[in-house]
């Protein structure tokens, strides 16, 4: 049997004294989409940042399709296929939305130092390929990020459309796996929607496979064939939506987060 | 009326200010214009004048502009003129009553001349009135300026900048007009050496018509004049306006230093030389976004290496001897070897202190600026390059029999150079590479997640820049002909980064608009060699404060350097507030936010 | 979408090239370089023929004056330290600030000398020195903060920077079109010439006060940020400005009294430098304020005891790393290479342990 596309193995991950990650493992399958719930602090977006070489982690490993990929640089592990989005949209905010997408193309490319002087045919070529492609992947999106918006610098894009410009640079880096980190925070019930329909799309029309951190708990029952519930960094539970939703520790992970908030 | 006796105040210590450095009493026989209009009277009048104009800042209130009346105008100027004025008599009146000798025991700029200048032998208390009424009607000015309709405002303005910019130019203009055989006479005295008073009025009726023919045939001369770019994303395309524009400005650029004369070409191929390193540190702190403090670290480097691979010797007490290295090559082959030299130096320190954040970066650069100026002087290392005395008899980079070391014929050799480098630099910055640089600069982690190597991009930012550094380095050496550590001090690395940021960051017709003015300027009036460095550190605050994004900016660039004024996602990040996230480490803290 | 295809290849295969760590390669291959020329060269200069060889009291002398300088520079270096903590910039122009003290003081000793009260009432005369001192540095460190930074406060991270320099650049200037360029000898009161036996070593009386000022300074500065309810403010500051301001603290009142304490110690500085070099020049700053930021650095920036220390330590490296590790290999004259020394420190720190001696060792994201 083939190693599942992505592995997290016996994760930890300390900051002073405090873990963030705790023995985590879980593992996603080719063309899965996989949800990670947890209440506040439970280190989802902890998994992230190991994942995509942000944070080395303390003890365990990573593995893409049976690879490790612990102590590569975050621009190596783009370039072997995960592509992510932040909790907190970071765009390059001066860049028109174009040119955002036009970087996500970066590890695809190899226009060098004397051929981007001298500007040969080849790198013409590939300048025009990293244009259409980074088109596309604004066009995965429909009208929302088409036409004049794409000259905008991004800061002027609306808040939603800039987590979707951050979903479509990430879409131009050709993944193979999409990290996307809460990506319907802060938007309306309808983009909330609509974004349920973008990712299902990845999977079904890009082939991609999906870990999504999200707290929406329509969105997680929408896509979901999996879900991972963590807690304290660790993981409390693992299944189908209906399974995770119903189990115990789950539920008091939950309520009891609720009952220390209400004191 | 606090606020304008605050800000007249101020002005009135900005005058003593002047006074007390010399720029008013060293310059009493600077004329611009006729005998009356000098520059020590310029420096007089001028604070007040801007008090005056700043004092009228349209005020906004509850969301509306609100700007002052005329007479309201009229009044608050006069009264920031008068406080100014009253300041600056009372520390005249000090100085006298103290008297001038004493002052100038300490301050040695308070002088006789400064005071006859200002007392013209009248007693001291009517010249003090004399002093409080220009000043008040300069204040007054200022403010009527602010309020006059702008049909007559800019061509007043234009008018009396433009007519000052002739003044002052009064070294080359008319060396030029004698070059091309002009009868000259008529604009320039011979007597006063400024602007006659005709000829001023011509030039600012010129000036003034300019203007107004801009005001109402602008819009379709932009047009005209614009760059648009080609769909084909290859880059912006020529109109035939554009070409003759073009065709034009290499004219004049190729016959310049045959009109000019020699001294002035020379000052020419210094902003060459400056332009030079100033193209290249902007590769490093314009697209790359990297502050190096320590740029004079390649040009020394391109500088000696050129003349240890082109065969100049040391310059000893009993005449000239061997380095232990020679070589005797030819220019035009020792210049690969020399940007190779400085590619390979950039990468070997990169390497190590790239990771640094910005202001450590900064610092450690500096350092390494420091340490080869102290190397290249040290005696440890005087066989080499021959420590306080330097080198002599560097290659004139002949070809045939034509050498330029001559400042007419350097000019050419540096322009080739310059033009090089700005096509090497424009592209690069748009391509691929020039897009990560762009990304790294805004938000390095960010780029990195997304496939562009941090690393390897701040080291070709910074070899690409170590490498034209080390041409101007070497271009440098040609044109002196000998090299001393005392060229190569952190000055160079201050002013070349002056040249960048005034002019604009990461904006190459702000690069030549830069060292135009930061070298040209100081260049062509020597008699204010003294105050350059002065005006250097005063344009560098100034251009911070009041304009960061420089003279003529970069768009994109520009945007970065006002992002206080946004803030970016602030809402988006009080909703996301998940992780524990040690104090310090934050990785994704600190970027857009 | 079509060009992105179904099920692309993973490329985790690494050729083993890009796979080394080469930053560890560079920085192992570079310490054990320095660790070499240290352990070889102080060899070799302790080793040498007899003849050639340095005296142990010329290492006493250079231990005695190493202290001395550091202890000026622990100063400066305060100044530094303090700024950073709290507006996290790096205050360029510090030396500045202390060349201004020393500068204007300049004129009262040279008045004093001239009168007859230096040495006539050689404690009231230097009380005075180090008041007027004390007075133009604060001056000039409130002006660049008012004038020159606080506008700059939100701004990206090098505009100030920036400023800064140019700041550097034009109060040197200024005080060069003031008083003129060339170096003007300072005067030093007849009771500080000569120098005194202390447990067996001879110390000059001029570095005995620079020691003992610089130390109480110092005390004084810790009781302050400890104690007061100003120091507190101070550090709550540090810690964080913006909670600090929602706790009732005055934001803006703190940096000014932190430039204010900056400027104090370095007018201290600029009167004990003075007397220890018996000259000023209006280019005076720059290289002690490198050295200053350079030992704030080495010490952990932002913290006031990581500033003491870097002084001291930096003074004694300036001192004896020179004639101890560049005489083995035969380099003359090893002291014209001091500055470019500090600054290879100062390198060697950000690289190898940018948090400092004090620090953590990774401190801040770098």
């Amino acid at each position: 049997m083939s190693p599942a596309l992505l592995e997290v193995d016996g994760v930890t991950k300390r900051f002073g004294g405090l873990s963030a990650l705790n023995d985590l493992s879980f593992s996603v399958g080719d063309g899965e989409i996989v949800s990670i719930i947890g209440p506040n602090g439970a280190g989802k977006s902890t998994v992230f940042n190991v994942i995509t070489g942000l944070y080395p982690p303390d003890e365990g490993d990573v593995r893409l399709r049976g690879q490790s990929i612990v102590g590569l640089s975050p621009n190596r592990i783009t370039k072997a296929g995960i592509a992510r989005t932040f909790q907190n949209v970071h765009l390059f905010p001066n860049m028109s939305v174009l040119e955002n997408a036009m970087v996500g193309q970066h590890s695809r490319s190899k226009a060098g130092v004397f051929g981007s002087i001298a500007r040969t045919p080849r790198v013409r070529r590939e300048e025009a390929v990293i244009r259409q492609r980074a088109e596309e992947c604004l066009g995965f999106f429909g009208k929302r990020l088409a036409g004049y918006r794409q000259d905008q610098p991004a800061f002027a894009l609306s808040y939603a459309n800039r987590r979707r410009l951050e979903m479509a640079r990430a879409l131009a880096t050709d993944p193979v796996m999409m990290l996307l980190d809460e990506p319907t925070a802060g938007m309306n019930p309808k983009e909330t929607l609509e974004l349920r329909d973008h990712i299902v799309r990845m999977r079904d029309e890009l082939s991609l496979t999906v870990l999504v951190i999200e707290h929406d708990m329509r969105v997680v029952k929408g896509v979901s064939d999996r879900v991972v519930a963590c807690d304290y960094g660790r993981k409390i539970a693992e299944g189908t939506y209906e399974e995770v939703a119903n189990d115990e520790q789950v539920i008091e992970a939950y309520l009891g987060k609720r009952h220390e908030e209400l004191g | 009326m606090r606020a304008e006796v605050r800000i007249g105040a101020i002005a009135g210590v900005v005058t003593i200010f002047l006074a007390a450095v010399g720029l008013i009493g060293d310059f009493t026989n600077l004329n611009l214009i006729g005998e009356q209009v000098t520059f020590a009277g310029l420096m007089l009048v001028l604070p007040p004048l801007l008090a005056g104009y700043v004092a009228t800042t349209p005020r906004i209130e509850a969301g509306q502009v609100i700007e002052a009346t005329r007479a309201r105008a009229a009044m608050v100027g006069a009264v920031t003129g008068a406080s100014a004025g009253v300041v600056f008599a009372a520390f005249v009146v000090f100085v006298d009553v103290f008297g001038v000798e004493r002052v100038r025991a300490i301050f040695l700029n308070i002088s006789p001349v400064l005071m006859d200048f200002l007392l013209r032998g009248r007693p001291v208390l009517v010249a003090a009135a004399i002093l409080v009424a220009i000043s008040t009607i300069s204040g007054t000015a200022g403010a009527s300026y602010r309020v006059l309709p702008d049909a007559a405002r800019r061509p007043l303005g234009t008018a009396v900048w433009v007519t000052l910019l002739f003044g002052f130019l009064q070294r080359i203009i008319p060396i030029a007009l004698d070059q091309l055989d002009v009868e000259r006479d008529w604009l320039y005295s011979k007597v006063t050496r400024g602007l006659t008073w005709p000829g001023a009025i011509i030039v600012a009726a010129l000036a003034a018509g300019a203007s107004v023919l801009k005001q109402h045939r602008g819009a379709a001369m932009r047009r005209a004049v614009s760059i648009r770019p080609s769909s084909d994303g290859g880059g912006p395309r020529l109109t035939p306006v554009n070409a003759l524009l073009l065709l034009v400005g290499l004219a004049v650029v190729f016959v310049a230093p045959h009109v000019v004369g020699s001294v002035i070409s020379e000052v020419l191929g210094t902003i060459m030389v400056f332009a030079l390193l100033g193209i290249g540190l902007n590769i490093v702190v314009g697209y790359a976004g990297l502050l190096d403090l320590g740029y004079v670290f390649f040009f020394t480097l391109g500088a000696y290496s050129l003349a240890l691979l082109t065969g100049a010797t040391l310059n000893t007490f009993v005449g000239s001897s061997a380095p232990v290295i020679a070589l005797d090559l030819n220019f035009y082959v020792a210049i690969p070897v020399v940007v190779a030299i400085a590619a390979f130096a950039g990468v070997l320190i990169g390497a190590p202190v790239l990771r640094l954040r910005g202001d450590y970066l900064a610092l450690v650069t500096l350092g390494l600026g420091e340490m080869i100026v102290v190397l290249v002087t040290s005696p440890w290392l005087t066989p080499l390059v021959g420590g306080p005395q330097g080198m002599r008899d560097i290659t004139n980079a002949a070809i045939g029999n034509f050498g330029f070391r001559d400042p007419k014929h350097f000019y050419y050799l540096a322009f080739a150079f310059v033009a090089l480098a700005l096509f090497v630099s424009w592209r690069l910055a748009n391509s691929r590479i020039g897009r990560a640089w762009t990304a790294l600069r805004e938000d390095e982690q960010v780029a990195d997640a997304m496939g562009v190597s941090t690393t390897s991009y701040k080291l070709l930012a910074f070899a690409m820049g170590g490498a034209i550094g080390s041409v101007g380095g070497a271009l440098f050496a040609v044109k002196i002909g000998s090299l001393t550590p005392a060229s190569f001090t952190v000055l160079v690395s201050i002013q070349v980064l002056g040249i960048v940021i005034l002019g604009g960051i990461g904006s190459l017709p702000g690069v030549i608009t830069g060292s135009l003015v930061l070298v040209g300027l100081p260049g062509l009036l020597r008699e204010f060699e003294e105050y350059r460095l002065l005006a250097y550190g005063a344009a560098l605050v100034a251009v911070m404060l009041l304009r960061p994004q420089g003279l003529v900016p970069n768009v994109r660039r520009s945007r970065e350097l006002h992002e206080e004024d946004r803030e970016q996602d602030k809402w988006a990040g009080d909703i996301a507030a998940d992780e524990h996230v040690a104090p310090g480490i934050s990785p994704l803290g600190e970027g857009a936010g | 979408m079509a060009s992105s295809g179904p099920a692309r290849a993973v490329d985790t295969q690494l050729s083993g090239f890009a796979t080394l760590p080469w930053r560890k390669i560079i920085l192992g291959i570079l310490g054990a370089t320095i660790s070499f020329v240290v352990v070889v060269g102080a060899f070799k200069t302790l080793t040498l023929p007899q003849a050639e060889r340095y005296s142990g009291d010329f290492w006493v002398d250079q231990v005695v004056n190493g202290l001395g300088q550091g202890a000026i520079l622990a100063l400066i270096a305060l100044g530094y330290t303090l700024v950073y903590g709290i507006l996290r910039m790096i205050n360029f122009a510090h030396g500045e600030v202390f060349m201004a003290g020393s500068f204007i003081s300049f004129f009262f000793a040279d008045a004093y000398l001239e009168s007859g009260f230096l040495n006539n009432q050689p404690y009231t005369a230097l009380l005075i020195l180090f008041v007027v001192s004390i007075a133009a540095s604060t001056l000039v460190a409130v002006l660049l903060e008012r004038i020159a930074y606080r506008p700059l406060r939100n701004a990206p991270r090098l505009v100030p920077l920036i400023t800064a320099i140019g700041a550097s650049l034009f109060l040197q200037n200024a005080f060069r079109g003031f008083f003129g360029a060339q170096p003007r000898g300072y005067p030093l009161p007849d009771i500080l010439r000569g120098s005194i036996e202390l447990f067996g070593i001879k110390v000059s009386k001029v570095q005995l006060l620079v020691f003992i000022t610089a130390i109480v300074a110092m005390l004084v500065l810790q009781a302050f940020v400890n104690r007061s309810r100003t120091g507190r403010s101070m550090r709550a500051v540090a810690e964080d400005s913006e909670i600090a301001s929602l706790m009732g603290i005055d934001v803006d009142r703190i940096v000014v009294i932190t430039f204010v304490v900056g400027g104090i110690l370095a007018g201290i500085a600029g009167v004990l430098f003075a007397l220890t070099f018996e000259q000023v020049q209006f280019t005076m700053g720059f290289k002690p304020g490198i050295a200053a930021f350079t030992a704030a650095v080495l010490g952990g920036i932002g913290s006031i005891g990581g500033a003491a220390l870097g002084g001291f330590v930096l003074g004694l490296l300036q001192a004896m790393g020179p004639p101890l590790l560049l005489t083995g290999f035969g380099i003359p004259s090893p002291f014209s290479l001091k500055d470019a020394f500090v600054f290879l420190i100062l390198i060697l720190v950000l690289v190898f342990r940018p948090g400092g001696l004090l620090g953590s060792g990774e401190a801040e994201k770098v």
